[in-house]
């Protein structure tokens, strides 16, 4: 009787516990991409005030025509969808540093800078990239919850056996972090 | 922000002259209550003297007198001093208030809503016994902002060997609690905790926090510090951290080391909450202790900067996002 007590303790340990680490494992990696999908669909949006931004500056800038153009072009590239996840990246880096460009130039118009309608797309594109930069800060715990219970034991082994292979980390280039200071400097308004 | 020159400025020309009047009536209630102790003291010892048969054999007969005499003196004490309570209130503290910022109202017998503390979701526990006073609200930059002092209480009942009930009151919350907009909309709830098993358990700790039941998902952030000073729930990972920017993190961080208490945030419905915890009694006069002193003056002038300050603290008037 004890021996049956004992093999069946035995067994749930050996099976429950694999099934735990497995089950959170999947957890983990479906966390990395669901705030995958949510820096997506944020980028997504900004996408969507480009056109409205460009049409709105482009009878004051008269100076950031070439910039407007290109920023037009590089958004059509960037919602037309068939780009490697390499390329989005890198599309994406080029119009933030674009559009830290263009709302540093906007100081040059104090016409601009008193347009209602320019004023509340202001507000919106720096809601959105506050909230683009949260997802990201999500992204990154999310990866480093499951790096971690990648290399940590006993998880590894099954890891392994599943195949799981590191993610990369968000890494904020030196561009992005002067996009966060071009926010600062309209904070003293 | 008003400085400590400021305030003495303040004391010196404005408020010294408020406060010999009031002095009078201090030493005039002080007067008034040594006479009443000076006569329950006399009935406390003639009755000691009647009853010393009864004491000699056992000394537990000389505490009822004792006990029920202090208490009838704390009770006179308290009916005595309360106008003049009033009157400081409506002098120094509504001058002090004012001082700060011109366009704060306060009201002494204020205090914001049981219904609000409820809401605030930061205490799991329902209150059974709820006070509070010393209301200040009004509206500084973009950000309206109200605080008071709120006492929240629970009780239980245990029932000894003999069968007699007795109730006990525990604390939930007794300090200061602030509440006001914040700027930036956002649709799910967000509470900051002291953390307390995170600094003793490590990891371990963490592991416990995600499993604490009745909160949202814990949400871990990047800043160690504000990590090992608090542990956030939210049901939103990336909302979470929408509200909770590094430099708001920042911020939050370096108030809780400047006042140096227990801190509780939660921002719910584009509203935050700040709970900053006390042990003593605050805005109120101490009754044998004269009020020609700049030091306790002082005293309240930093208790209240402390939640004035809370919206300039975390800056709560940069108003960069869609909500104005």
């Amino acid at each position: 009787m004890t021996m049956l007590i004992v093999v069946i303790v035995i067994a749930v340990i050996v099976v429950g516990i694999p099934i735990l680490i497995y089950n959170s494992l999947v957890g983990k990696k479906n966390q990395v991409l669901n705030v995958f999908g949510s820096i997506d669909a944020l980028l997504k949006k900004r996408y969507d005030l480009i056109p409205n931004l460009v049409s709105t500056v482009k009878t004051y800038m008269k100076h950031e025509r070439g910039t407007l153009t290109d920023i037009t072009e590089l958004r059509a590239k960037a919602v037309s969808g068939k780009l490697s996840d390499d390329e989005r990246v890198d599309l994406d880096n080029k119009i933030s540093g674009m559009l830290g460009g263009i709302m540093v130039a906007v100081e040059n118009y104090p016409d601009l800078k008193a347009n209602q309608n320019f004023l509340q797309l202001q507000a919106a594109m720096n809601e959105i990239e506050e909230q683009i930069s949260a997802a990201r800060r999500a992204y990154n715990a999310a990866v480093t919850d499951y790096n971690n219970a990648l290399e940590m034991f006993p998880s590894n082994i099954v890891a392994s056996m599943m195949r799981y292979e590191r993610k990369r980390l968000f890494e904020i280039s030196e561009k992005e972090r002067e996009n966060v200071n071009v926010g600062e400097l309209f904070k003293s308004e | 922000m008003k400085t400590l020159e400021e305030l003495r400025q303040f004391y010196d020309t404005t408020l010294i002259n408020k406060l010999t009047v009031l002095e009078a009536q201090r030493k005039a209630v002080v007067k008034k209550v040594s006479i009443v102790a000076v006569v329950i003291l006399a009935v406390i010892a003639v009755v000691l003297i009647v009853m010393r048969g009864a004491i000699a054999q056992s000394a537990m007969f000389a505490l009822f007198p004792v006990v029920f005499g202090l208490v009838i003196l704390g009770v006179i004490t308290h009916l005595m001093a309360r106008g003049y309570v009033g009157q400081f209130k409506d002098v120094v503290i509504y001058g002090i208030v004012k001082f700060i910022d011109e366009t704060l109202s306060y009201s002494k017998h204020g205090y914001i809503g049981e219904s609000v503390f409820r809401a605030c979701e930061i205490f799991k526990r329902q209150p059974d016994r709820y006070k509070g006073d010393d209301l200040v609200a009004g509206k500084l930059g973009a950000t309206e902002i109200e605080f008071s002092e709120i006492h929240a209480e629970y009780k239980t009942t245990t029932t000894d060997s003999k069968g007699r009930r007795k109730t006990h009151w525990h604390t939930i919350f007794k300090g200061l609690f602030f509440i006001s907009d914040f700027n930036k909309d956002f649709a799910c709830e967000v509470v900051v905790l002291p953390d307390t098993a995170e600094r003793f358990l490590g990891r371990l700790g963490q592991m416990f926090q995600s499993w604490n039941i009745g909160r949202g998902e814990l949400i871990k952030l990047e800043d160690p510090e504000f990590e090992k000073l608090f542990a956030v729930y939210s049901d939103d990972q990336i909302q979470a951290r929408y509200i909770l920017s590094t430099s708001l993190m920042k911020r939050i961080v370096d108030f809780k080391k400047r006042t140096g208490r227990q801190i509780f945030l939660s921002f719910i419905r584009s509203r935050i909450y700040v709970a900053v915890s006390y042990n003593k009694s605050l805005f109120e006069p101490r009754l044998l202790r004269t009020l020609i002193d700049f030091a306790p003056i002082q005293g309240y002038f930093e208790d209240l900067q402390v939640a004035i300050g809370i919206a300039d603290d975390l800056n709560l008037n940069t108003r960069i996002w869609s909500k104005q």
